[in-house]
């Protein structure tokens, strides 16, 4: 348990030591590229283009912004003149000056990972956001290459295997209890006014703003993974877990 | 000339059925849960609608788009979503904002898919909530005195359904239900129910059975999963029988059947279920009590989305709980809304050339179905002998208010492969006007149960905004030049027009607040989808859009 949590700590340290590096990389890009006066000036407070700072964008709709640009606008398409690194830092960047709470180091364009892939990857790809299982698919709290709902950070690590997958621990959700009644949460956010969280009750999460007075948290909850994913068998997990290993590598 | 009430109440040709009826405020997209668009005012009527002005004006600020949606009005205030989802609570009285909201502008969905036009047909109050849908396929809920955020929570992902939920969500007890889009991609429709108080989900509805569920042998092979249907208005909800009714989309493909329809299917029995249907749920579970589809093997995209007005008549000695129903094609089923059983049919436009007729149970005659790799005219048009824009009922008159449109479109089928998400209508469609012809569209009051024509006032542009009736005998609409005009709920005489400086694509309701009757309608004119055609079929015409809310009343102290 005190290893575990110690290991937790340190991975935590190094994500954020890494999202500090890749935000100082994003400023340098954002200063040479986009916050000249004819654009949006420095710390996207805006020049002759629009002010991206404080806009409330999230991070996929800005990653599909700088890669794609804006058609009969002056904004170019970066998509095909920033390296990977540097088009994932400048995203990441302007997140930042939105007060994204889970920013995201590997934006990746839409669609990248979706098209490259065969066998058990490519139907791991397809059962990771299958219709037919509606908000018992993967996609539903993940999102790779531009299809799912972000609920969660990106997947960073993927488990060696479907008994790994059941058993993932979660100690990111925590209990929430609103008005008498307590919920597993994900909070995602806080502000003096407004703690923001998702209710992960049922599926699909519903994101909740209350008040900070109005709630209590604490950490740890009775939530887990396994109940969540029930509609696939452990072929299909394992399916799913080839996928998540060649996208997570991508 | 006002008719005393004791004489209106003599006069009604159905029961004292109330729950029809707004009154001061206008609580649901469809006025009432029942979706007449009518309302109990009398204070502007016949006799002085002829005085009616502006009382307060108020600009979104989304001009470049249009203003489509119904507003709501609560105890003197107004709630207001514009395209772009800017949502506004007003001084329903006055106009002034008493708090304002925008949603952040969302990642794209896909490109040219239903998911990436800008567009917004309403909010739905609720449990101290403001609640609506968002192009990135949220639904979103206020609280009703702050507009602060409560919860949001996601439907479907549009950049894989190119789908989302664009209508007004209709509330019914402790759920709100909202349907999607979609059915003109590679996407399997549903309804969706969420429960006000948290935003959890309540149930899903699938309109295209999955294997094992009745209804699916309907479909041929594994085209089920890409099958539309998509219920993408809003439906309505009986309280005392507990039924929530709703119109669903087109079968997909739209205009090629090979892949999704069995050779030899004999097509007067259900084809495709339950894509062209109305549909009655259980309120609380979501299960289907029973259905009746309208076009069996929906081949030119007629698709039974529209509004159910839900009404109790006299239909032979007997006093029946019915519904009536329009479909894209015009073709309107009067239902018995118990059992589904039909009771009789009558169609709208005056030129048609799908079908030759219906059979005495409900049976479409004389099909005349696109072919692959031909082209040939079809009439009414996949833009509807009516759009979206809702109709009227009047208790009053008994007579139900459309707005009806006379176009065609040539169709070319083609048989080309599903890919999830994207644009699956296997067909061009050019819309045309129908020749010797000099107007396009017309109102008309039809008598549901006789299927009657009573009057007709044509129109030479085509109309694309809703009907609202009201009970002082004046049914309002607009049209695409910008006026906003009152007809004579009995004879179709118009009394009054406003030009309001942009073309009309939304809706019109009756409030008032402190004894004082408004008449709210939003203007500004769609660019793309039916609106779009409508630019193109009248190149002359600069339709314009806008996002404006015009309010009128009669002057103070002139009542």
């Amino acid at each position: 348990m005190t290893r575990a949590f110690l290991f937790l700590a340190v991975a935590a340290l190094a994500a954020a030591q890494n999202l500090q590096d890749v935000l100082k990389q994003g400023e340098t890009v954002f200063s040479k590229s986009c916050a000249t006066g004819y654009c949006h000036g420095a710390r996207g407070a805006s020049g002759g283009a629009p002010r991206l700072a404080a806009r409330g964008f999230d991070q996929a709709f800005i990653a599909n912004t700088v890669t794609r640009g804006v058609p009969s606008t002056a904004m170019p398409a970066f998509g095909t003149t920033l390296s990977r690194a540097d088009l994932n830092a400048v995203v990441a960047y302007v997140a930042s000056l939105n007060g994204v709470a889970n920013l995201t180091t590997n934006s990746g364009p839409p669609g990248a990972v979706a098209a490259k892939l065969t066998g058990d990857a490519a139907r791991g790809r397809d059962l990771f956001s299958d219709a037919v299982r509606g908000f018992g698919r993967c996609s539903t709290c993940h999102e790779i290459g531009g299809i799912g709902i972000a609920v969660t950070t990106p997947i960073a690590k993927v488990p060696a295997d479907a008994a790994a997958l059941k058993a993932l621990a979660t100690p990111q959700v925590s209990t929430v209890t609103v008005a008498a009644e307590s919920m597993p949460a994900l909070v995602v956010g806080k502000k003096a006014n407004a703690v923001i969280f998702y209710d992960l009750t049922s599926a699909p999460p519903v994101l909740r703003t209350e008040l900070p007075a109005s709630i209590q948290t604490r950490e740890g909850s009775t939530w887990r993974h396994s109940p969540v994913i029930r509609l696939y068998n452990d072929a299909e997990l394992s399916a799913i877990l080839t996928y998540l290993r060649t996208a997570v590598k991508l | 000339m006002r008719i005393p009430a004791f004489l209106v109440l003599a006069l009604l040709p159905l029961s004292g059925q109330d729950a029809g009826v707004t009154h001061n405020d206008w609580l649901h997209y469809g006025g009432t849960q029942f979706s007449w668009r009518y309302s109990a005012l009398d204070q502007i009527n016949t006799s002085n609608v002829k005085n009616l002005l502006p009382a307060w004006i108020f600009q979104t600020g989304d001009y470049s788009e249009y203003l489509g949606s119904t507003p709501i009005v609560a105890d003197g205030v107004l709630y207001l979503i514009s395209a772009s989802a800017r949502v506004f609570a007003l001084d329903a009285a006055k106009g002034t904002v008493i708090w304002q909201y925008r949603y952040p502008t969302p990642r794209p969905g896909i490109a040219g898919s239903h998911s990436d036009f800008i567009q917004n047909r309403g909010v739905a109050l609720s449990d101290g909530k403001v609640i609506f849908g968002t192009r990135d396929n949220f639904l979103v809920a206020l609280d009703q005195k702050t507009g602060r955020e409560m919860w949001k929570v996601s439907v479907d992902d549009p950049k894989q359904c190119g789908c989302n939920d664009l209508s007004a969500p209709l509330v019914v007890k402790d759920k709100v239900i909202v349907g999607g889009n979609g059915g003109d991609q590679a996407h399997r429709g549903y309804l969706t129910a969420f429960y006000t108080k948290t935003g959890r989900l309540a149930w899903r509805w699938y309109v295209v059975p999955a294997p094992g569920e009745k209804g699916n042998e309907t479909w041929k092979g594994d085209s089920w999963r890409y099958g539309g249907g998509s219920p993408w208005l809003t439906g309505s909800f009986d309280p005392d029988l507990n039924l929530v009714y709703w119109g669903t989309g087109n079968a997909a493909a739209d205009f090629y059947d090979a892949d999704r329809v069995a050779a030899g299917t004999n097509k007067s029995k259900d084809v495709n279920l339950y894509t062209a249907s109305v549909v009655a749920l259980d309120a609380d579970t979501g299960k289907l009590r029973w259905h009746f589809q309208e076009v069996p093997d929906d081949i030119w995209d007629y698709d039974s989305a529209y509004e159910v007005l839900l009404m109790d008549r006299q239909i032979r000695g007997q006093m029946r709980k019915v519904l009536v129903h329009m479909n894209k094609s015009g073709l309107t089923f009067v239902l018995d809304r118990i059992t589904g059983e039909f009771l009789s049919s009558f169609n709208v436009p005056e030129v048609f050339n799908w079908m030759t007729g219906v059979t005495e149970d409900g049976k479409l005659v004389g099909r005349n179905e696109p072919a692959l790799g031909k082209t040939q005219s079809f009439c009414p048009s996949t833009a509807g002998a009516k759009s979206w824009n809702s109709t009227a009922y009047s208790p009053r008159t008994g007579f139900l208010y459309t707005p009806t449109n006379e176009l065609c479109n040539d169709i070319t089928s083609n048989a080309t492969k599903p890919t999830e998400g994207r644009f699956f209508m296997n067909g061009d469609f050019p819309a045309t006007l129908p020749p010797n012809r000099s107007t396009y569209s017309h109102v008309d009051a039809w008598d549901p149960i006789t299927g009657k024509r009573i009057w007709s006032v044509p129109y030479k542009y085509i109309l694309l905004s809703s009907m609202l009736a009201t009970a002082g005998d004046l049914v309002f609409t607009g049209d695409p030049e910008g006026n906003f005009f009152a007809l004579d709920a009995r004879s179709g005489n118009k009394l009054w027009s406003f030009q309001t400086g942009a073309g009309h694509r939304g809706a019109s309701i009756a409030y008032s607040v402190g004894g004082r009757q408004y008449i709210a309608v939003t203007t500004g004119f769609q660019q793309t989808i039916v609106g779009g055609a409508a630019l193109g079929l009248f190149p002359d015409e600069s339709f314009r859009a806008g996002s404006t809310l015009v309010v009128f009343a009669l002057p103070e102290g002139s009542r």
